[in-house]
């Protein structure tokens, strides 16, 4: 029926691995592509959840009276924006080879949500003061002049924005939270790229969204027909405030 | 992805119900697959997947290298009006690709009020919604699921029903689809009557003529060739020990209804209670062994994640090994940080060493359902539980720290009386002295007992099936009656729209001619009808009187015994003789006891069925 040795990626060692006094925390680098762009963070953080388990990894878990296991995610992803480099930190009870634990992680996820990188971190996740996200833009009126004018208006200062929070609208200036921003024509495929270095910091995190809403707002750009007009986000990078990879 | 619907994905609410991709998903290549299946569930994705029936079918057609079985959900309101602004058809989840190009359509029917979202449906996937109007190509539209037991509400749009259970009826029907397709004599008239005439449990509504008496009632069925069956006899699983069970669970990203491993302990119900279909159409009781169910429950652990597991089943404490089977649950499941649930409990199985089991009662609340407010009334429903059974339920609860009691009742049942009524509230107030009188109660908490009350609504296969629902008009006079009787403050009164349960009551007993009233309904764009939100009486009040429909023909006239139902076509073992005998205990007030005490001659045996508490089936 089962259900001996249906966990085939699980090693025989974690059986005789002698738990530890302290729990060791194991940071997951992954990516979120695709469909799982439509994923919430609360979503998520049950998905992992319910990975773990079924990865049969020696979580680590509270001792409170419910227990549960221990996870910390960098800064949020939100709905529509992929990404390869989103990270996460667990806690185990078991020391194990890190390349085991990419494995039987990535033995439960999907091609469009999974593993890249499995190790101890020596950066906190409050070392993050960037994020550079790539953005492919179609619409119609895509050409070589508008390029030029979506990277006048991003470099504009003051672009003033709603920005809606959960205590209510307010009022900011994004042109001074991007770090950074190239857009290109793309000929060939007739679409704008943008590259841009956003804040990412806790108290001044920019919604790579924002930049779609201003275009929105400002040049009338998917505002309408949305079976002609398309865009994507993808999150390629996280950096610390000297614009250095974060890890 | 498709590109465009990307983008749009973004201006809807709760995209991650769309957007597909889910681990556990079944992909198969398309080209070398020779029947895909679309298997509906008509409502949102949250409901859907959480149905076990549909989690086990999907398994099992997919189990067939070259059926590929996929699902589809029901796009909230606003999905569809992208889909229809961009003219994007119903798509199913695993391929994306329109459900009109399948070669079947499965509904599952788990109750009548989702009706108009099949028709949604069917008209998103842009086919016609009459089997007779739509064309030799297009797919084979199938139904199932509780409410196909009767089918004549929705017969005009189905080109054949599945009646039982499906595990090994839908894989024959695709059988036999290939089957006829790779001898090159398939035609969908041949496929229909062949499966008719070959496969149990299939009805084909087309190939029976209703004809009516002048008073509005039936007078017969006709088949419309000799050699298929006079009425359809259902389908069971009769050993669940070696029926289909899924290894592996398509696992949603989003959070759902039941988000987690659901482990059916049994089929049936031994009790019997007069107003209850599912107690009778899904006889006989048949066991799983706690051996098997250990190891399903684990295998369900391991392929899913979940931290609960939950024991689902009519009446769960009526499991015979129930004991046996949480002991050897509760071995590996607090280990691995998994909690047991109960879905359901009986008062008169509720006890103090199946509590401790157990972590629905980890939370401060329990939940019971008496269903009436007297004895009296309890024995005509035959409940065949007590005030006293109760009140020693509720203190097991209280003594161990608990606070809150939530009871389930119905009002309008037959022969009901404004002394039944003031009885609910009368027993909800004996809780809440209960509460005070238990002397390891949790003194620093107030007691707290919530009842909720649902309209009674007559069912096919019932032995309340001919009773007339009481009118709106009595029903609300009735909650109000009950709302001005409860004046203990511990108490809090919920209960149901009568508005609702009286179109569910016309849809439950309906026959043929509701399909036009449904069709007219689906023409004016209702769906989603089970949720508030979205249901408005007063329009299907207008569609009936377009449609030439009494509402009250079908819900408020109590029908004799001896007038021919729509729902006579169909043959759920359990016989009418049964039915007509239990009607008139009711009205006698004359308990029946449970199959485990003494079989009452159902007829349900003769359907077989191993580790079952039935006597041999006489042949």
């Amino acid at each position: 029926m089962l259900s001996e040795g249906s966990k085939i990626t699980r090693p025989e060692y974690l059986r005789i691995l002698p738990e530890i006094e302290s729990p060791i925390t194991v940071r997951l680098k992954f990516v979120k592509l695709g469909s799982l762009q439509y994923i919430s963070h609360l979503d998520l953080q049950r998905t992992f959840n319910r990975v773990l388990v079924r990865s049969g990894l020696p979580i680590w878990y509270t001792k409170g009276f419910n227990p549960h296991a221990k996870l910390v995610f960098s800064t949020p992803l939100s709905i529509g924006t992929q990404s390869e480099c989103e990270f996460l930190d667990i806690r185990l009870d078991r020391e194990m080879p890190l390349e085991d634990i990419k494995r039987m992680l990535n033995a439960e996820m999907s091609d469009e949500m999974y593993i890249t990188d499995v190790y101890i971190p020596n950066a906190k996740f409050s070392d993050i003061a960037f994020c550079e996200y790539e953005y492919e833009l179609f619409f119609k009126g895509a050409s070589e002049k508008a390029a030029d004018e979506i990277k006048t208006l991003f470099t504009t200062s003051p672009l003033n924005m709603i920005k809606r929070t959960k205590s209510g609208e307010k009022e900011i200036d994004i042109a001074s939270l991007i770090k950074s921003i190239e857009v290109a024509f793309c000929a060939e495929d007739n679409a704008v790229r943008m590259d841009a270095v956003l804040s990412a910091g806790t108290d001044n995190f920019l919604n790579p969204e924002m930049l779609i809403t201003a275009l929105k707002e400002r040049f009338a750009i998917f505002s309408g027909d949305l079976s002609s007009e398309w865009y994507s986000i993808i999150r390629k990078r996280s950096l610390d405030s000297g614009l250095k990879e974060f890890r | 992805m498709n590109k465009n619907i990307s983008t749009i994905l973004k201006a809807v609410s709760k995209p991650g119900r769309y957007s597909g991709g889910e681990y556990g998903q079944i992909i198969k290549d398309k080209t070398k697959v020779k029947a895909r299946f679309a298997f509906c569930f008509p409502d949102t994705y949250e409901i859907g997947m959480s149905n076990l029936g549909m989690r086990i079918l999907y398994g099992v057609l997919n189990e067939e290298s070259d059926v590929w079985c996929e699902r589809v959900y029901n796009p909230w309101s606003d999905m569809q009006e992208q889909m229809k602004k961009y003219g994007i058809p119903l798509t199913a989840c695993e391929s994306g690709d329109p459900i009109s190009d399948f070669d079947m359509i499965g509904f599952t029917l788990q109750y009548e009020m989702s009706y108009t979202n099949v028709l949604n449906m069917l008209d998103l996937a842009g086919l016609p919604l009459k089997s007779s109007e739509r064309a030799e190509d297009s797919p084979i539209i199938i139904g199932g699921g509780p409410c196909a037991y009767n089918p004549e509400p929705v017969a005009d749009f189905f080109d054949l029903f599945n009646i039982g259970e499906g595990e090994e009826m839908l894989p024959e029907l695709c059988r036999l689809y290939i089957k006829m397709k790779d001898e090159g004599r398939y035609t969908k008239a041949d496929y229909l009557h062949e499966a008719a005439r070959t496969i149990e449990g299939i009805y084909v509504p087309s190939l029976y003529e209703v004809s009516y008496n002048e008073d509005g009632t039936i007078k017969e069925y006709k088949p419309k060739y000799d050699d298929i069956p006079k009425t359809v006899r259902k389908r069971i699983m009769t050993d669940m020990d070696s029926s289909y069970f899924p290894k592996k669970v398509v696992m949603p990203y989003i959070e759902t209804v039941h988000d987690r491993v659901m482990l059916e302990v049994f089929r049936g119900c031994i009790r019997g209670c007069r107003f209850c279909q599912a107690g009778i159409i899904y006889r006989p009781v048949r066991e799983k062994s706690p051996e098997v169910l250990n190891e399903q429950a684990k295998c369900l652990f391991e392929a899913t994640g979940y931290d609960e597991i939950s024991l689902t089943s009519l009446s769960i404490s009526d499991y015979t090994e129930l004991e046996a089977l949480t002991d050897m649950l509760l071995k590996w499941t607090d280990d691995n940080m998994v909690s047991l649930s109960l879905p359901s409990l009986r008062v008169d199985s509720f006890t103090k060493e199946l509590m401790d089991k157990i972590a629905s009662v980890r939370s401060s609340s329990l939940t019971f359902a008496p269903e009436a407010g007297t004895q009296r009334l309890r024995d005509v429903i035959n409940k065949n539980v007590t005030e006293a059974d109760l009140l020693r339920a509720v203190n097991v609860a209280f003594e161990a720290g608990k606070n809150k009691v939530k009871l389930y009742f119905m009002e309008g049942l037959p022969t009901e009386t404004h002394e039944d009524l003031e009885g609910i509230s009368r027993l909800a107030s004996s809780v809440v002295d209960a509460y005070y009188k238990c002397p390891t109660r949790n003194k620093a908490r107030q007691p707290q007992v919530t009842i909720s009350v649902s309209c009674f609504i007559p069912k096919p296969f019932t032995p309340f099936q001919w009773v007339a629902q009481d009118t709106i008009e009595t029903l609300e006079e009735k909650q109000r009656y009950l709302g001005s009787k409860i004046t203990d403050r511990k108490v809090v009164y919920t209960h149901h729209d009568a508005r609702v349960s009286r179109i569910e009551a016309v849809l439950a007993r309906g026959d043929r001619r509701l399909s036009a009233a449904l069709e007219e309904a689906c023409r004016e764009g209702f769906k989603f009808d089970a949720w508030d939100e979205c249901f408005d009486y007063d329009r299907w009040i207008s569609v009936f009187e377009k449609t030439g429909i009494d509402p009250a023909f079908y819900a408020n006239r109590e029908l004799s015994v001896d007038e021919v139902l729509p729902w006579d076509i169909i043959d759920c073992g359990v016989t009418k003789e049964f039915l007509i005998r239990e009607y008139k205990n009711a009205k006698n007030e004359k308990t029946t006891p449970s199959c485990r005490e003494k079989c009452s001659g159902c007829g349900a045996n003769k359907l077989g069925g191993e580790r079952s508490c039935c006597p041999k089936a006489v042949k």
